[in-house]
């Protein structure tokens, strides 16, 4: 127990901006240590604006006895995604293992306070969204005031079993990827799987949980929380003890929370130096022999190098190339299913006319392959390693342009195969198909060039783990959040405008858009390349 | 004098998913005293066999004993005895140096005077003292070795496992450190460290062991082993003999 804490304090201590600011002599660093942190704080006001506003909206539909189920499920969900993708990368597979599995630690205690890291840095989104949560229900069920402490104090149980259940998911995928040979191929790919098989249980699950809702509605808000709490125990426990005082629901939830956790890390304890081990090992080559070599412009090598980057890690893989893959998945699930049957689901049966969506086909694709563009990542993903470019006879305009290439040649063949695959089986004309696929290529291009600008003006470098800047990094928060509700914005839009100009020159349109932002965002990564160095 | 064995290494082999062995079935035996050199050519084995007495490899193959204690089932028993220096030491570039010295003190239950005490002596010899309150983001190569070093040895190790100490010091901290092994070994502390520098480990070694593709290809003391000649000489002819 004691070591515990001294090795939760440390790894804490490791990554915290108040004792780098405090220690740091390096003014340009004390200044982006303040910015990081007044933009993580406007980040935190806006989630809490935005769930106050949804319990707002729920108060006046009078479902306001919902806000503690949902506080629950939107709390477990984050957990367990924002948990999953960094498992591979805090858990396993970092970069101290060595030094702190030489010092006398149980191999249990390691990876248990690793985990209680990643929930305690994790904690202030979560606390975020209960507290709003909280003053919401708080102003309209005004419920009797032992609730706030109890909710606040549930709320920190909340986020651990879903954390424990995606590190174990983890974990699992870690120790059958270790008996491999190709082991960071393996887990990939089983990765994927799981990733995917999420989607689709949440997709089943929340269809279900739909037309359910649209019927709990008009009976009583309160059949919500049961038809959630019938999927999700921990969220009907947390919703039993709020509403009903129910302290038997309050105790099973701290006590499932905590001995969950004794359990699964009592497991992964006796797994973990061999997964550890496996996952660190670099297979012995066979015998190699030297064959004919092949020539390649910078730019190509920096873009192959990238590659080889890309393809060495799970994490990079995993969270860089998921909309890609989840927009080819679209891509056949129309040609298989049926366009018209796939947008009756997503919408939930409603009479539409699914030509009048036909516009929007660029863009729904976009969603996906615009998700997170490697360019974002990339040039803080050197790290330690910035060196070797800085000391190659090249200038950074050429490796940038090798980065840009790179997801380009990423992009491009999945949003070509996609908005073919959609515009098939949604029967588009084939002017109109060759004006989408030049929509997608202009999107492609801006989502590389705005991901490699907003990359180089939030280069990080200093990173302890590659999680840091894949999943949790400004530059990611700045390209992708705006990039998202964006893109959704712009479906909307080009589908009411559709219905008044030509689906060509509305395509003509927003190319010509796409095009000169992606012009405009390439000169100012020319630009940057010129005069910027961390 | 009558020593016992600190490290034994019984048939340990490891590989990496292929069929070709990192590590052959080594055995060795480093008793209380010993600087024992472990040398070889770059991929011979020599990390694959350190990290694993270190507890942070794991292998199935083999038995790695340290004072009385398996790596495998007491691998607790066994770190609390022992001190690692890695070749390039990945410490917490975010903590300054004086705070990762105090997680390690921590970790092995030093009190603050006797912690206060090594780390300004340490810390002195090595002349670090002065970057102790910067953050080892800020070190270079050479600082952060220094810091590893200053780490292991405040816990007072009954074994000293290092990997290329001597890559990235300077002269004056090379001497200090090899100063700081004779002193170690004086006192009945077990030395085993891999190095490339044959010269550095025929003037320091009393026990030494060539591996070749993971093989043990001769063991011994100093003197059973370069029989009046150099060790590098002894090195190459081993090394001819076994192609």
């Amino acid at each position: 127990m004691k070591n515990s804490v001294i090795l939760l304090k440390a790894l804490l201590l490791s990554t915290s901006r108040k004792n780098i600011y405090r220690h740091t002599t390096d003014r340009k660093k004390r200044r982006k240590i303040i910015s990081n942190t007044i933009g993580m704080l406007c980040l935190y006001l806006m989630l809490v604006v935005y769930c106050i506003a949804m319990c707002a909206g729920y108060g006046t539909y009078g479902m306001i006895e919902a806000i503690p189920a949902t506080c629950a499920l939107t709390i477990s969900i984050l957990a367990f995604l924002f948990t999953f993708f960094k498992t591979n990368g805090y858990l396993f597979h970092f970069r101290e293992y060595d030094m702190l599995m030489s010092l006398p630690f149980e191999a249990r205690t390691i990876a248990g306070c690793k985990f209680l890291y990643m929930y305690i840095e994790s904690l202030p989104w979560y606390g975020c969204i209960s507290i709003a949560m909280l003053i919401g229900y708080g102003l309209y069920a005004h419920p009797p005031v032992s609730v706030y402490p109890l909710w606040l104090i549930l709320s920190l149980f909340l986020p651990v079993i879903p954390m424990l259940a995606a590190a174990f998911a983890g974990f699992l995928i870690a120790k059958i990827s270790s008996g491999f040979r190709k082991t960071t191929l393996i887990q990939t790919i089983l990765t994927f799987l799981f990733v995917i098989f999420c989607f689709s249980l949440r997709f089943i699950i929340d269809d279900l949980f739909r037309n359910e809702k649209i019927q709990a509605t008009l009976e009583s808000s309160s059949e919500i929380t049961s038809k959630a709490a019938g999927i999700y125990l921990p969220a009907a426990w947390f919703a039993a003890a709020v509403t009903r005082h129910d302290i038997l629901s309050a105790c099973l939830l701290i006590l499932a929370s905590v001995f969950l956790f004794a359990g699964i890390f009592y497991v992964i304890g006796i797994f973990y130096r061999g997964i550890n081990s496996a996952l660190n090992a670099h297979a012995a080559a066979k015998e190699y022999t030297l064959s004919s070599q092949r020539q390649h412009s910078p730019v190509v090598a920096i873009a192959l190098k990238e590659w080889k980057r890309m393809s060495g890690s799970t994490s990079y893989l995993v969270n860089c190339a998921l909309g890609e893959i989840l927009s080819a998945i679209l891509g056949i699930a129309t040609i298989l299913i049926g366009f018209d049957r796939i947008i009756a689901v997503v919408t939930n049966g409603a009479p539409l006319d699914t030509s009048m969506l036909q516009p929007a086909i660029p863009f729904i694709i976009y969603f996906f392959i615009g998700m997170i563009a490697t360019t974002v990542c990339s040039p803080s993903l050197e790290g330690k390693n910035y060196w070797i470019i800085r000391s190659l006879p090249i200038e950074m305009k050429t490796v940038y342009q090798g980065k840009m290439l790179f997801n380009m040649v990423l992009s491009v063949p999945f949003m070509a195969f996609s908005t073919l695959c959609l515009c098939i089986s949604a029967k588009v004309p084939a002017v109109n198909t060759f004006m989408y696929l030049v929509l997608g290529f202009a999107l492609c291009a801006f989502s590389t060039s705005w991901g490699c600008v907003c990359g180089i003006r939030h280069m990080r470098l200093d990173w302890e783990n590659e999680i840091e800047v894949i999943k949790q990094s400004s530059a990611v928060a700045i390209y992708m959040l705006p990039n998202m509700f964006i893109v959704m914005g712009l479906t909307v839009l080009v589908v009411f405008l559709g219905l008044r100009i030509s689906h060509i020159l509305l395509a003509a349109a927003f190319t010509l858009t796409a095009a000169l932002l992606a012009l405009l965002s390439y000169l100012t990564v020319m630009r940057l390349a010129k005069r910027k160095s961390p | 004098m009558n020593t016992k064995a600190v490290l034994e290494i019984k048939n340990y082999s490891k590989s990496y998913g292929t069929d070709k062995m990192a590590v052959d079935h080594v055995t060795l035996n480093v008793m209380e005293g010993d600087i024992y050199g472990f040398i070889g050519h770059n991929g011979a084995g020599k990390s694959t066999t350190i990290r694993a007495v270190a507890g942070v490899l794991d292998f199935s193959e083999g038995e790695i004993i340290i004072d009385g204690h398996s790596v495998k089932d007491e691998p607790l028993a066994c770190k609390q005895v022992t001190a690692y220096i890695p070749d390039n030491p990945d410490l917490y570039d975010n903590l300054t140096g004086i705070q990762y010295l105090n997680f390690i003190a921590d970790v092995f239950g030093i009190s603050a005077p006797q912690r206060e005490a090594d780390i300004r002596k340490y810390a002195d010899i090595f002349e670090i003292t002065d970057a102790l309150g910067d953050l080892i983001g800020s070190y270079s190569h050479g600082m952060k070795q220094k810091l590893a070093i200053v780490s292991a040895l405040i816990h007072y190790p009954k074994l000293l496992v290092l990997d290329e100490p001597f890559v990235g010091l300077d002269p004056k901290a090379s001497f200090a450190l090899k100063e700081i092994m004779h002193e170690m070994c004086r006192s009945g502390t077990a030395i085993f460290f891999s190095t490339h520098v044959l010269d550095v480990a025929e003037k320091l070694c009393n026990k030494i062991a060539i591996i070749r593709h993971g093989r043990i290809i001769a063991a011994g003391t100093m003197e059973e082993l370069t029989e009046g000649h150099s060790l590098e000489e002894t090195f190459l002819e081993a090394d001819t003999d076994e192609k």
